[in-house]
């Protein structure tokens, strides 16, 4: 067991008090609670513990919800190498785990554990007390096997927080389940997302997609050609993002300190170095390099995001939800380097870049593909209510 | 070949605002150090910046007085540098959307000629921390003050419209005046609340071309500004003269021996959009809330005194260009005192009186209200201007009012003619030869005359009626 967990909590499972009562939730040590080492899965926050919870926690806490601990995480959040997230979830050791989904983190241990992970919009859940990398695209994501445990999750921790002016003044979204007409909900297949994918692959999302139609859904092709440009965006905008985010770590005040410096430059230059592991390293050497010598390129993809959001927003006026392929990691367990690691994110990061919602389901059953579904940004509550409907019916409900 | 300068002011000017520009800690610089500290000004992990709406106001304010037009949409940037100042790695600054562009300051250059220096942008940012180098025994140590992280800063970026070191001290003078005027800092070079960068290049006399430029910082008083601007202007056309090329540094002013010695070379980090803070809009509603919170400007202010009050340019200006200065002269004249009496006493009387004392114009004893009931006496023939000064040397220490010191302390003037007619026959007797000298012509023998009575009067007779009464004794002696 505590091969899976970095940190337990120490006290025993407080019987609290609320709708989450009972609920046993582990987090990663990127997400502050008041005194427990939280170190972002790296040598840069060695020794680092947090200060007060996270706005996340608190609301947590305060719904009757237990934390009992920090599992182990990859390098600040960013890929999967080294990260246990979802173990805990499947062991059943934890009903539910939060995860800094980054660039599809959180959906992709889902499909690898054979859980739900579910991604929220951006906006709609506080960053107060998380240690972030890529401030723009992340948001603190959910694994469970119940999607009930993630909407109860979700109502809990949405909605504004004085302590994070970031959050656009939106309102809370309405969580209770809504059941939708299967006739009246359009699902759409992004044909350029299955490109990428092997022939054995597709095979298996279209025997995944089919399921859809079972239930009774109109399921439609949609075309959206710039696709490829999902991750292009991503992987310069996030990794500026990052490397100025990342600039923080210093190691004067926390964090491992590279000896035998004669100045602070020095100082700097070689504890950066000694603490930061390749493929983070390889990110924040991306991100500068964009930064400082292809500035114009960031400029050109912080245009074309723009320009991604509004072609995925048409998208919607097509049809009500899409159904998407994700890796689960089964053909590509340990990518070792940046390249690899983007492109077992290809499938993910579009709703980092956009901002909007998705929704992560297990195979239906063997020979099936793990299911990726997403909808318009803040349809938080109708893209639960959809994959809550999908597995009543898996398990013979109507 | 005759050379003439172009030159830029950038101008940081700290915000006296309650709190710091990213949380709620106390904006007091100068507290002991790290007590005004949180984890969003240490930029610890996790810590989010919450933008302040009362830099924002003041900032706008600011904007505003100096004629600079709001931007409806203002953004922050990361300026990324690495330095112990700066322990996140970046300076959250509006680099791309500043808060507000263009506006600019009347000037009048040294031939007397109205000039209009232009302001380029406006823009917000935060402090860094402060460092301070000691030395623990012989190892010399930094240490890192973070009271000043995160204090608010606007910074007031020229054109490069400025041709002389005249221009740049009297552009900063007027800056000073009215930010102080919208009341958004104290606008100090000597404490540090306004420091000012000048961005230098010289070209031949004549010609339109912009040179490589060359930044001096570390002044710390409007006239080293002045000094500074003159000798880089002289280094520099020394420097063309003799080929020397001119690279893009920035030097440090020397105040002791007038010089500016080279410092590093320029970081020109590109920043990117803070994902954090988010977009500021401003509606056109908004701006109009914070217009008519603007004050009368010294510029305005001093026209109207002019046609209000019959004061000339001069005398207007001066009494404008303090706001408190021109408060407590519209609190006179609207008392009843002669506009030209209030402005004499005011700057002759009352502001050396409360600058000796050290003490603030809009907290002292002695209020428009007292000050005003003094003058009337005066202004009545109750007391004479001897007299009055002295009243107003008791004002500061006694809370009595003007008329119960006058009364109690016996400096009522004597006005009573007979009292004073035996006065004068006693000085005219006792003064033989300067009566003699008047009756030979001589004019200003009447004022020692005049001098004398007074003198025997204690200082308390009325100065005209013994002008009057003595130059009927005179002539109908003769």
């Amino acid at each position: 067991m505590d091969s899976i967990f970095f940190y337990r909590n120490p006290d025993g499972a407080a019987s609290g008090d609320g709708p989450l009562e009972g609920l046993n939730i582990a987090i990663q040590p990127n997400i502050s609670k008041a005194g427990w080492p939280v170190d972002a899965g790296s040598r840069a926050l060695a020794r680092f513990t947090a200060l007060e919870d996270a706005t996340i926690i608190d609301r947590l806490s305060r719904s009757g919800a237990f934390i009992c601990g920090s599992t182990k995480m990859s390098e600040f959040g960013f890929g999967l190498a080294g990260s246990l997230a979802g173990e805990a979830v499947k062991e059943k050791i934890a009903g539910a785990e939060l995860m800094m989904d980054m660039t599809g983190e959180c959906r992709l241990a889902a499909a690898a554990a054979g859980v739900c992970g579910f991604k929220p919009s951006y906006g709609l859940v506080s960053h107060f007390g998380l240690i972030g990398l890529i401030p723009s695209m992340e948001a603190c994501g959910v694994l469970s096997p119940s999607i009930q445990n993630i909407r109860g999750i979700l109502k809990a921790v949405a909605g504004p927080d004085e302590k994070d002016f970031s959050l656009p003044d939106e309102g809370i979204p309405d969580f209770t389940t809504k059941a939708l007409d299967p006739l009246k909900t359009a699902i759409g297949v992004l044909a350029e997302a299955q490109s990428a994918l092997t022939a054995q692959e597709q095979g298996r999302f279209r025997l995944s997609v089919s399921e859809l139609q079972k239930a009774g859904f109109a399921v439609r092709e949609v075309s959206f050609p710039e696709w490829p440009l999902f991750l292009t965006v991503h992987k310069i905008v996030g990794s500026v993002e990052a490397s100025s985010a990342a600039g923080r770590y210093d190691s004067v005040r926390y964090g491992e300190r590279a000896p035998g410096a004669k100045n602070w430059n020095e100082m700097y230059l070689a504890s950066r170095g000694a603490a930061f592991g390749t493929l983070l390293k390889s990110f924040l050497f991306q991100g500068a390099f964009f930064q400082f010598q292809r500035y114009a390129a960031y400029e050109d993809a912080c245009r074309i995001r723009a320009r991604l959001v509004e072609d995925m927003k048409k998208r919607f006026g097509e049809v009500d939800f899409l159904v998407l392929p994700v890796s689960d990691g089964a053909s590509d367990p340990n990518p070792a380097t940046l390249d690899e690691t983007c492109r077992q994110f290809a499938g993910t990061a579009f709703a980092n870049v956009t901002g909007q919602p998705a929704l992560v389901l297990p195979p239906a059953s063997a020979g099936h593909a793990p299911l990726q579904l997403a909808g318009p940004r803040l349809c938080d509550a109708a893209l639960l209510s959809l994959g809550e409907q999908l597995l009543m019916l898996r398990k013979g409900g109507k | 070949m005759e050379f003439e300068a172009v030159i830029g002011l950038e101008i940081h000017v700290e915000l006296n605002c309650a709190t710091k520009l990213f949380c709620d800690c106390p904006n007091n610089p100068g507290d002991d150090p790290n007590t005004n500290i949180c984890p969003t000004c240490l930029w610890l992990p996790g810590a989010i910046p919450r933008f302040s709406a009362e830099a924002l106001e003041k900032a706008s304010l600011l904007c505003l007085g100096l004629g600079a037009e709001l931007q409806p949409q203002s953004a922050f940037d990361q300026k990324v540098y690495y330095y112990p100042d700066l322990p996140k790695g970046y300076q959250l600054s509006q680099a791309h959307r500043p808060l507000a562009r263009g506006g600019g300051i009347d000037i009048t250059d040294e031939d007397g000629r109205p000039k209009r220096l232009r302001i380029h942008h406006i823009h917000m940012e935060e402090d860094v921390a402060k460092l301070v180098h000691e030395m623990e025994g012989r190892l010399p140590i930094s240490l890192v003050d973070f009271n000043r992280a995160g204090s608010p800063l606007v910074e007031i970026v020229t054109e490069p419209d400025f041709r002389t070191p005249h221009h740049a001290m009297e552009f900063l003078k007027a800056l000073r005046t009215q930010v102080r005027y919208v009341g958004s800092s104290e606008c100090s070079m000597e404490n540090g609340t306004m420091r000012v960068d000048a961005n230098i290049s010289v070209r031949p006399k004549g010609t339109s071309q912009m040179n490589t430029k060359v930044e001096v910082k570390n002044m710390n008083s409007v006239r080293h500004v002045g000094d500074a601007i003159a000798h880089e202007i002289g280094r520099q056309s020394q420097a063309v003269q003799t080929g020397e090329a001119v690279v893009l540094h920035t030097r440090l002013w020397d105040p002791d021996k007038k010089v500016t010695l080279p410092m590093r070379g320029k970081f020109e980090g590109p920043c990117v959009p803070d994902p954090m803070v988010p977009v500021i809009e401003l509606t056109p509603e908004w701006i109009e809330k914070m217009r008519t919170r603007l004050p009368e400007m010294p510029a305005a202010r001093a026209g109207r005194f002019v046609k209000q009050h019959g004061l000339t340019g001069e005398e207007a200006a001066f009494l404008s260009e303090d706001p408190e200065v021109a408060v407590y002269f519209e609190a006179l004249v609207g008392r009843g005192i002669a506009p030209r009496t209030a402005m004499h006493w005011l700057a002759t009387q009352l502001i050396p009186a409360v600058k000796e004392r050290k003490l603030e114009l809009a907290a002292q004893p002695v209020t428009p209200e007292r000050f005003a009931a003094l003058l009337k006496m005066l202004a009545g023939d109750e007391i004479n201007a001897n007299a009055a000064r002295e009243v107003l040397t008791h004002l500061f220490e006694s809370g009595e009012s003007p008329e119960e010191i006058v009364k109690t302390r016996g400096f009522k003037q004597v006005s009573d003619t007979g009292a004073l007619e035996a006065m004068i026959d006693q000085v005219l007797a006792a003064q033989a030869s300067a009566v003699a000298d008047f009756r030979a012509g001589q004019g200003k023998a009447l004022g020692f005359l005049i001098g004398q009575v007074m003198q025997a009067s204690g200082g308390k007779a009325n100065p005209k009626i013994i002008r009057e009464l003595l130059a009927k004794k005179l002539n109908a002696a003769s």
